[in-house]
């Protein structure tokens, strides 16, 4: 029996924690593909470091632009949203969040088919390795998680500093401020709470004598309270709302001046985008499982003064590069870049020139990152990000989207 | 001879005692723990994030929606205990049990486990309003009086009660030019990521045209609502005391 009890429990530690795959990020992939690729297009996001001490500072930047496409299943960041870090707790604080310069403590909206440049301040608290995130918290549709970057912090947690200073001059220490005084007043009032309880208790056995009691005098259990009994509740009510009036003056007095908790929207500017000399308009996607292949079909003019062609396609993000026209190495092991990705045929449309071309972006990132159940979407309407470059190197942001296809053989 | 023996009345009353004792010491631990467990299930999921964090306890939500929530057990649970055992222990009992539950949740899984500084997560004090209850029932006698006087307290006393706790966090500063109290730049810094600061329910209500006033005015509504919310659950806790029901079961 003990042998059983012991294979059992063997057997259960290995289901959980052999098979198990590490949790080590935030549920990204767990998104549906149709909420990755259809609400905002995050992208450059950098961190200023990928390793630090406790009290270091890090900053991560980058831009996102709320897509055309939105879903209409959900609301849209244009209502209420809010620009967020995804880290596990507080390994970090948050000194400033940025949006187009303009500081994103509260809420705020985001617009489609605008530009957002943020950054956001953070300071190590917790040593550890941690995937952080960008993240807009949408009301109502929940968190749009933008790239992770792993970030290691060392050190000691018991230096980590906090320090604020409030607009009457005191200078406080937020890892501890007013604590001990509500730990004092929280002992103060369970001590009163106990002598009333104990006052109760100290004529045990109180249960079944008092059960007994109560029964046999029926409609007439009232006469089990004393006059004894009643001085005291007297005095405990006459205590207890003279250490409320007393607290409340006592506060007041301590802290003349307070205010209300603040909340509210603050309106984030868009940037100011350089104009896209070209018009793109999507004719088809198909994606071909068996493959992971993703293929759009597009008509693109070129009404600039150099040849461009598509030398990144953005789906979820998940980059995919075309590397006869762009570089990009993954950041770590976990930077969802597929180098060698994407394909063009049709060649560079040159200026003043229109022209169908088809994009070929094939990587198994589709799949393990679970692109693929895009299939299931309720609408079957795609997005994805193109980045042309011209011949001098510039970049132009162009999102397209539309109904897709899947193929099954 | 005989193999019987006869107990003797006062070896039976001895046995009685003890009996009465051990009883005492087995059960009351045990409702305190149903307390704890019973009122803490129930406060996490009405109140939850109202009393998790310093910076949504508010002037207007968290003293309406915690009374109206916190009067339910001490309501259902001080009805049995008065009306089987004339003990006006219900609402100092449930909300010392409640308070015992948050403290150590607090802090081994908000502070130890997630991480966040006790002085953002330490649990509201809502001992006093037991206390009134329990002291204006003895009073009283008269669940009645006791809905209509302690009720009425309960609900309007409970920012007062705790605002020697929280006024430290209303003190305003300036970040990068807004101006915030302590408890809104606590809840900034110390990220929480399933948690946007949208979701926090900051004084969303009408009537404004009392001078500003707004704790007052959410104390006096808070009250009212209490006294009805203390009858309803004490009438419903006469319901359940009811042995008629066990016996149906049985």
């Amino acid at each position: 029996m003990k042998i059983l009890k012991i294979l059992a429990i063997a057997l259960a530690t290995a289901c959980v924690g052999g098979f198990s795959p590490l949790a080590a990020a935030h549920g990204e992939r767990a998104q549906m593909p149709q909420v990755r690729m259809r609400t905002v297009h995050w992208f450059d996001v950098t961190v200023s470091a990928t390793k630090l001490d406790v009290n270091q500072i890090l900053v991560v930047k980058g831009s996102f632009i709320p897509s055309d496409f939105w879903p209409t299943q959900f609301p849209s960041a244009e209502e209420t949203a809010f620009l967020n870090i995804g880290v596990p707790g507080p390994s970090f604080v948050r000194l400033d969040s940025r949006v187009n310069g303009v500081p994103m403590i509260r809420s705020t909206s985001f617009h489609p088919e605008l530009q957002y440049n943020f950054e956001i301040t953070l300071k190590a608290r917790k040593p550890g390795r941690y995937h952080i995130h960008p993240v807009i918290n949408v009301k109502d549709t929940g968190p749009l998680i933008g790239p992770g970057l792993w970030v290691e912090i060392g050190g000691d947690q018991a230096a980590f500093t906090n320090t604020a200073k409030t607009l009457l001059g005191q200078d406080i220490d937020l890892e501890s401020f007013g604590y001990a005084n509500a730990v004092h007043w929280s002992i103060l009032w369970a001590v009163v709470g106990v002598a009333w309880f104990v006052w109760w208790l100290l004529r045990v056995p109180i249960i079944l004598p008092r059960f007994r009691r109560a029964a046999e005098l029926g409609a007439n259990a009232d006469q089990m309270i004393t006059l004894g009994d009643r001085r005291v509740a007297l005095g405990f009510l006459v205590l207890t709302l003279s250490l409320i009036v007393g607290g409340y003056m006592y506060a007041d007095d301590k802290w003349p001046i307070t205010t209300a908790l603040q909340a509210g929207k603050i309106a984030a500017p868009p940037a100011q985008r350089p104009a896209v000399p070209l018009d793109v308009r999507m004719n088809e996607a198909r994606y071909r499982i068996p493959g992971r292949s993703f293929r759009v079909a597009l008509t693109v003019t070129n009404r600039g003064s150099s040849p461009v062609t598509v030398g990144e396609l953005d789906a979820g993000n998940v980059r995919f590069v075309n590397s006869s026209v762009l570089q990009v190495k993954p950041a770590d092991a976990d930077d969802l870049v597929a180098s060698d990705a994407l394909h063009v045929d049709g060649g560079p449309v040159a200026p003043g020139e229109t022209r169908d071309i088809v994009v070929y972006a094939d990587d198994a990132l589709w799949e393990t990152e679970r692109m693929t159940t895009m299939i299931d979407s309720p609408d079957a309407i795609v997005a994805v990000m193109l980045f042309f470059y011209d011949g001098d190197g510039k970049r132009y942001p162009v999102e397209v989207g539309g109904p897709m296809i899947p193929v099954f053989g | 001879m005989s193999a019987v023996t006869t107990n003797t009345p006062a070896q039976v009353a001895d046995f009685r005692h003890r009996l009465d004792i051990t009883v005492d010491w087995l059960v009351i631990p045990l409702v305190i723990m149903l307390f704890a467990a019973v009122f803490s299930v129930h406060f996490a999921l009405l109140v939850g994030d109202w009393d998790y964090w310093i910076d949504w306890r508010d002037r207007r939500w968290w003293p309406l929606v915690t009374p109206l929530a916190l009067s339910v057990i001490p309501g259902v649970f001080g009805y049995l205990l008065w009306d089987r055992l004339r003990l006006p222990v219900g609402g100092t009992l449930t909300i010392l049990a409640l308070s015992a539950a948050a403290w150590v949740s607090r802090y081994m899984n908000f502070h130890g486990f997630g991480g966040f500084p006790m002085d953002m997560v330490f649990p509201s004090t809502f001992i006093a309003l037991g206390l009134i209850l329990d002291t204006v029932l003895v009073l009283t006698r008269s669940w009645f009086w006791t809905g209509l006087i302690g009720g009425y307290l309960f609900g309007a006393l409970i920012y007062p009660l705790n605002w020697p706790l929280l006024a430290a966090y209303h003190v305003p500063l300036e970040l990068h030019g807004n101006m915030l109290t302590v408890a809104d730049l606590m809840g900034f810094e110390y990220v929480r990521t399933a948690i946007p600061e949208y979701v926090r329910i900051i004084e969303h209500s009408t009537l404004r045209t009392f001078g500003g006033v707004v704790t007052p005015l959410t104390a006096v509504f808070a009250g009212f609502l209490t006294v009805l919310s203390y009858w309803f659950w004490v009438w419903i806790g006469s319901l359940v005391s009811r042995t008629t029901w066990l016996r149906k079961i049985i």
